[in-house]
């Protein structure tokens, strides 16, 4: 197998697919618990009253004089009117749980591979003779050797880091999960009908 | 610092005395008590110490909430909110980041 064979293959070896669904089952099951958390909330903002009192009315109406230090001051008398107090929910008064959503996530996989082949070879040749003569013989050798040396080295390495990012926004509540408020306030002739939600 | 607002529904019954514990922990946190519900405070906190006030005892339930400004009564509860803000703010404290050189 070639080295860019194995290469590729470390590369289709990155579980790159399970990784992306560990990434959604994993988005997916916090943004149902923020979901829920969200919900919780917006139960209790529901069921939180609180008396409000919209306006009161002073109507100033003349009084009798009075004489305060030889000066005469111009009575007043001033009637407050306070109308019943309305029992409203958080919700009802504009307090509204904030909804988060994953909006982005990136899977970042990084990869590094390296591969190093060192190939050595070394040959050496050797030749020795050694001849001598005598009066009556002579004689003679020849040695030689042949060495070869060869060596190779093979490194492969491949190394991996992965990074998951996902961003979380608030987003507006999901019109459905919302009621709409229809007011009709008697308090007032005719009756009034506010619309809100 | 991103700080918003957090409505905490109080475990148990509300009395005077575990609102005032709620309350200072809250504040110990940094957080200012925008306003008092009968379930519990609506205060504005930082994200990053939430949840070291959400491990308190007496917090039963705590969501992060905003204003809705279609309400019946926003223009009432924003007037609340700033009057209890106008409370605790340490006018002092802000003055001398106002001045301080940069």
């Amino acid at each position: 197998m070639g080295l860019g064979a194995t290469v590729g293959a470390d590369l289709l070896a990155v579980p790159f697919p399970k990784m992306v669904l560990s990434l959604a089952q994993a988005i997916s099951k916090g943004q149902l618990a923020l979901d829920q958390a969200s919900l919780n909330t917006l139960k209790v903002l529901a069921k939180t009253k609180f008396d409000y009192i919209p306006e009161i009315t002073e109507v100033l109406s003349p009084s009798e004089d009075i004489n305060a230090g030889g000066v005469t001051v111009t009575g007043v008398d001033v009637e407050l009117i306070t109308p019943r107090a309305l029992k409203l929910t958080l919700l009802q008064a504009g307090i509204v749980p904030t909804f988060y959503q994953f909006t982005e996530s990136v899977i970042e996989v990084k990869m590094s591979i390296s591969s190093k082949v060192e190939s050595q070879s070394e040959f050496e040749f050797g030749i020795e003779t050694e001849a001598s003569a005598g009066f009556l013989f002579a004689s003679g050798s020849v040695s030689s050797h042949v060495n070869f040396k060869t060596s190779n080295t093979f490194s492969y390495s491949a190394e991996g880091s992965s990074l998951l990012r996902t961003t979380l926004k608030p987003t507006p509540p999901p019109a459905r999960m919302m009621p709409r408020f229809i007011t009709v306030n008697t308090l007032v002739q005719p009756p009034t009908v506010t619309f809100s939600e | 610092m991103p700080v918003q607002m957090w409505f905490i529904a109080q475990k148990g019954d509300v009395t005077e005395e575990t609102t005032r514990e709620l309350t200072r922990a809250v504040r110990e946190q940094g957080g200012l008590i925008l306003m008092m519900t009968r379930t519990g405070p609506l205060v504005a906190l930082d994200d990053q110490v939430a949840p070291l006030v959400e491990r308190h005892p007496l917090v039963g339930l705590m969501g992060p909430v905003s204003l809705n400004p279609r309400g019946l009564a926003v223009d009432r509860l924003q007037h609340i909110f700033a009057e209890n803000l106008s409370k605790q703010l340490d006018l002092a404290a802000f003055d001398k980041t106002e001045a301080a050189p940069e």
